[in-house]
């Protein structure tokens, strides 16, 4: 099923104060909850998936034309993956339009709220999608590995082209800019490593600040610096 | 009696040659004889029932294959090789599975392909002489929605409907056993179960949810564990015995057909068949049947026995010029907004009513009923008066719809009756007749029975029913509130259904009209309404409600009653030190730093008024408030919306300031021309350090985002820039700072440049020749003050 629009019934207000940088704050619920609100109201989840087998030793991506995959974090992370999804999600435009026009309207703290409730919703509307990925690889026998995307760790995202193509993400409409962004800018690409499943193979699945570069995330985990 | 169904079929030919890649479906044609062998390996182990090789036998799994063309052919061969082996032995079972993809408006599918895809193939299966039809392993309810339609077009047959479960106890797409349960036997279906992807021990609860929400036989059908790739094969762990084990409870849960999924074998199926010899069917308590409604995820009861429902009534264009114009124009911003406010406001069900004249209904009903769907939980109420509206929105809702509304109207019965019938919908039935109004309760009863006999005549259920009272104008007809009152009693007295009905009618013409609404609405409670149909941001509707509850012992020992009635005098803010003690420039000071925008000018005025200066106010309240915030949040112990929220306060009391004293002037501490560079389409960070420096004084020409160089020189040129501030996000468009440092240089520019953004490092700004690098905006209005300082 390579086409799957999650339905955002909620937007979570937790994970929106962590990426507005409010993880432990006091604050407004009011503010927080109309951001939730408006980001569900104007989220537009699209997502798409490809399925490829992938060779863990050339780090290689077997696509018609098949691509490698470098750094030494990303390359570690799917060490013993022997296929691989490559996904593109969306929320669209509209927005990414509220968020602009808020702050001009000098409505700065709900721009960046709603900026951090939309961040929100596309990874939700990624776990959304990962959830039907995850019951259908794991019929056949696979655990998941954590999603990773260009620009995290050592992966330079100047392998977003290749993203995009991989998960013909023109499907659901997703292009990029000359810089490597992703258009809408609330989108998301990223693989997910398949990993025979074997009896007490526990996988190192979770999520490490420490890996990322982007320094002056408001949700980085203030251990990790 | 306990059926036995068959396991495994893929494994199976897998074993006797068919290959990875290869259509497991081609082999009833190709070499029916290892398929029939299949078969008659499970009814010599003690199955029942067999079910078909048929599982992605519909056009466009075939269509992977370049079969698509042989839907008939493959699945009557399909029924063909297992009769051959069933005999009188066996019943045999259709097997229909997924088509692979998501319906509208999850995936690209639309409901009519999907429901064609299935109707193509279930007739083909039927006509083939298949007993039953066992559509399986789906794992969106919509997909199962439009296969039973089509399975019940299709034939007269049983229909099997089996949903696949995750671990978390809901399909992918989220629907839970209680709401699958109650969606699929409203719509018809003969067996409700569940198959595939869980081993027998996490589908045993599963199948308790399904026998407590339906009384249709339950039939389940678990993998042999959960499965492990070795050697590039998938593994199922579970042996035969193990499996047996778990047969006892999962009759005791309610099961009556029992299979296996994958990785179970003819081993398999015989340790079932000897497992159930020992037991008989569990006798399943008889719930009594209540009303209830669903969404895709989500049940709503209606009931005496339950706390009252709200009917949100908002989306409706009657008498709403914008909303019927923004309908019209296919526009629906406006009516998800009032589906998503309602639901926060706590309606528990939704009204929809598309009622423009001149538009297209049914395409506008469809189009609602998907887009609110997809973006609430609760159920939904379609309301039209037309009937292919109707068919629509019932067609197109994930779940088990209330019809509003049925009256004894003959079209309506004619029409409407049996769309409710055939998409497992609820009506609410409403005492009109083609002899109009009936005035009191007894007539309005006999109307309301006039529409149950004629629903039950063609097979609705006793818990299809919610009655409405019939709100008539008090002003107009003083028995009238009375008579509604009256008709609710009866209702429950002689029914037992439901009831429900919308509200502010009863104070048409009267002034005062939320008092007359909120006193009626307190009473009809009283006398047995169940589910209001009202405007749920109407807080005096609320608050009767909230009281009523705690009266009416819906709310235990009134804790609902109380910890609300507590929030509403509460303050909601954290508490500041007591104004009272302050000076009003550091009152003003403290509210800036608290970000209380509507505080803030109210305050500056007064102070104006009191004689202070602007300047004053300035710097001992505005300036020194951003001050502490700055430090504060250099401190880490304010946050970057904590210091937004002040920077809007500040703003506030510069535009009182300037409203008051439009001449006043203000110090301009120098132009900063700041801009996203080429390239780069972030400028949520550019924007604050250009709000924050705008507070602190600053002259901003904010050139945007993604700004050719040439633009950015020119500017900082033509407005004499003291500051050039420069923002790069990505790795990628990092270079361009240098490029525009370059050239500023070139072109003769005095310009301090400053640069920020998410990947950029003092290093980087060294090596680019940048005069600084701030980290965040605080830091940016500090530096810049250094630079025009200098």
């Amino acid at each position: 099923m390579p086409i799957f629009n999650a339905s955002l019934t909620s937007i979570d207000k937790s994970e929106t104060k962590r990426y507005a940088g409010l993880n432990k704050v006091a604050f407004d619920e009011k503010l927080i909850d109309d951001a939730c609100l408006e980001a569900q109201l104007l989220s537009q989840a699209k997502g798409i998936w490809q399925i490829y087998d992938y060779n863990h030793v050339t780090h290689t991506i077997e696509a018609e034309i098949p691509v490698m995959i470098e750094g030494r974090i990303v390359q570690r992370h799917l060490q013993n993956a022997t296929k691989i999804i490559v996904l593109a999600v969306t929320i669209g435009e509209d927005i990414e339009h509220a968020i602009t026009d808020h702050f001009k309207a000098n409505k700065y703290t709900h721009s960046i709220l709603l900026d951090a409730a939309a961040t929100t919703a596309v990874e939700m509307a990624a776990d959304s999608m990962e959830k039907t990925i995850i019951q259908e690889v794991q019929a056949k026998g696979y655990q998941t590995l954590m999603r990773f995307s260009p620009g995290y760790g050592d992966w330079n995202i100047t392998f977003q082209p290749q993203m995009l193509r991989l998960a013909n993400a023109d499907g659901i409409g997703i292009a990029l800019t000359d810089s490597m962004m992703l258009i809408p800018r609330k989108s998301v690409t990223a693989v997910i490593g398949l990993v025979p499943n074997c009896d007490g193979n526990s996988l190192n699945n979770r999520h490490d600040c420490k890996n990322c570069n982007k320094l002056d995330c408001l949700a980085r985990k203030e251990s990790s610096i | 009696m306990i059926y036995v169904f068959d396991g495994a079929m893929g494994t199976m030919l897998q074993n006797s040659g068919l290959k990875p890649g290869d259509c497991p479906e081609l082999l009833n044609v190709k070499n029916p004889e290892i398929v029939t062998n299949v078969h008659a390996q499970y009814i010599a182990h003690g199955a029942n029932i067999i079910e078909t090789n048929s599982f992605g036998a519909n056009r466009i799994k075939l269509s992977h294959y370049g079969l698509a063309d042989r839907v008939v052919e493959l699945n009557t061969a399909a029924v063909r090789v297992a009769k051959a082996a069933a005999g009188d032995k066996a019943k045999i079972a259709g097997s229909v599975g997924s088509t692979g993809k998501f319906i509208k408006p999850l995936g690209e599918l639309t409901f009519d392909d999907a429901y064609d895809v299935f109707f193509e193939q279930i007739s083909a299966l039927a006509a083939a002489g298949a007993d039953m039809i066992l559509i399986e392993t789906i794992i969106d309810i919509q997909e199962m929605r439009a296969a039973l339609l089509a399975a019940k077009a299709a034939t007269d047959k049983p229909v099997i409907c089996q949903l696949s479960f995750n671990s978390d106890g809901r399909t992918v797409t989220g629907t839970d056993p209680q709401t699958a349960a109650i969606t699929l036997e409203a719509m018809g279906a003969d067996i409700i179960g569940a198959n595939c992807s869980l081993g027998p021990a996490q589908l045993l609860p599963i199948v308790e949810l399904l026998a407590e929400n339906c009384s249709c036989p339950i039939s389940i059908q678990p993998n042999a564990g959960m499965p492990h790739l070795v050697d590039g094969k998938t593994v199922f762990p579970m042996e035969a015995e193990e499996m047996a084990q778990w047969v006892p409870k999962l009759v005791e849960a309610g099961a009556t057909y029992i299979g296996g999924c994958c990785g179970t074998t003819p081993q398999h199926i015989a340790a079932i068949k000897k497992a159930i010899q020992l037991l008989t069917p569990t006798v399943r308590k008889n719930r009594k049947p209540i009303l209830a409604l669903t969404s895709r995820s989500k049940t709503v009861f209606i009931d005496k026995t339950l706390p009252t429902v709200l009917l949100g009534e908002r989306i409706n264009p009657t008498g709403r010029k914008k909303l019927a114009a923004e309908i019209k124009e296919g526009n629906f911003l406006s009516v998800k907004k009032e589906a998503l406010e309602q639901v926060h406001a706590g309606a528990h069900i939704l009204d929809v009513n598309m009622g423009v004249a001149g538009i297209d209904q049914t395409k506008a009903m469809d189009k609602a009923i998907i887009e609110i769907s997809q973006l609430v939980d609760v159920p939904l109420a379609i309301d039209t008066s037309d009937a292919k509206a109707l068919e629509a929105g019932l067609k197109a809702y994930p779940g088990r719809a209330l019809i509003n509304s049925v009256s004894a109207e003959p079209d309506r019965l004619d029409e409407f009756l049996p769309l409710a019938k055939k998409y497992g919908a609820a009506i609410l039935c409403l005492p009109i007749s083609p002899a109009g109004v009936p005035k009191t309760a007894p007539e309005r009863v006999a109307v309301v029975q006039t529409i149950i006999d004629r629903a039950l005549a063609i097979g609705m259920k006793t818990n299809d029913f919610l009655l409405d009272a019939l709100v008539m104008t008090v002003a107009a007809d003083d028995e009238a509130c009375i008579q509604t009152l009256n008709t609710l009693k009866l209702y429950r007295e002689d029914f037992g259904y439901p009831s429900t009905m919308g509200l502010s009618n009863i104070s048409f013409g009267l002034p005062n009209r939320p008092l007359i609404n909120s006193n009626f609405f307190t009473m009809s409670l009283a006398y047995g309404l169940d589910a209001p149909i009202m405007n749920p941001y109407d807080t005096a509707m609320q608050d009767a409600l909230l009281a009523s509850a705690a009266l009416l012992g819906f709310d235990k020992n009134a804790r609902h009653y109380s910890l609300t009635a507590a929030n509403t005098t509460a303050p909601t803010k954290a508490a500041t030190a007591p104004v009272s003690d302050m000076d009003l420039l550091t009152r003003i000071k403290v509210a800036v730093m608290n970000g209380e925008k509507e505080a803030v000018a109210p305050m500056v005025e007064q102070a104006l008024a009191e004689g202070h200066s602007s300047t004053e106010i300035t710097d001992k309240s505005l300036t020194a408030a951003m001050n502490e915030v700055g430090v504060g949040f250099g401190s880490g112990k304010l946050f970057l919306p904590q210091v937004l929220l002040s920077a809007e306060a500040m703003r506030e009391a510069f535009l009182k300031i300037k409203e008051l004293l439009p001449m006043q002037t203000f110090e301009n501490k120098g132009t900063v021309v700041i801009a996203t560079v080429k390239g780069d389409i972030h400028d949520l960070g550019k924007n604050i350090v250009g709000a924050l420096m705008e507070n602190n004084g600053f002259n901003i020409v904010d050139l945007g985002k993604d700004v050719d160089t040439g633009i950015i020189v020119k500017t900082a040129l033509e407005h004499d820039a003291d500051i050039v501030g420069l923002c790069a996000l990505m790795t990628t468009t990092m270079p361009q700072i240098d490029l525009v440092i370059k050239e500023l240089k070139k072109a003769g520019s005095k310009a301090k440049v400053m640069v920020g953004g998410a990947v950029l490092t003092q290093d980087y700004a060294d090596q680019a020749g940048a005069d600084c690098y701030a980290r965040d905006g605080v830091v940016a209005v500090n530096l810049a003050k250094e630079l025009v300082a200098k």
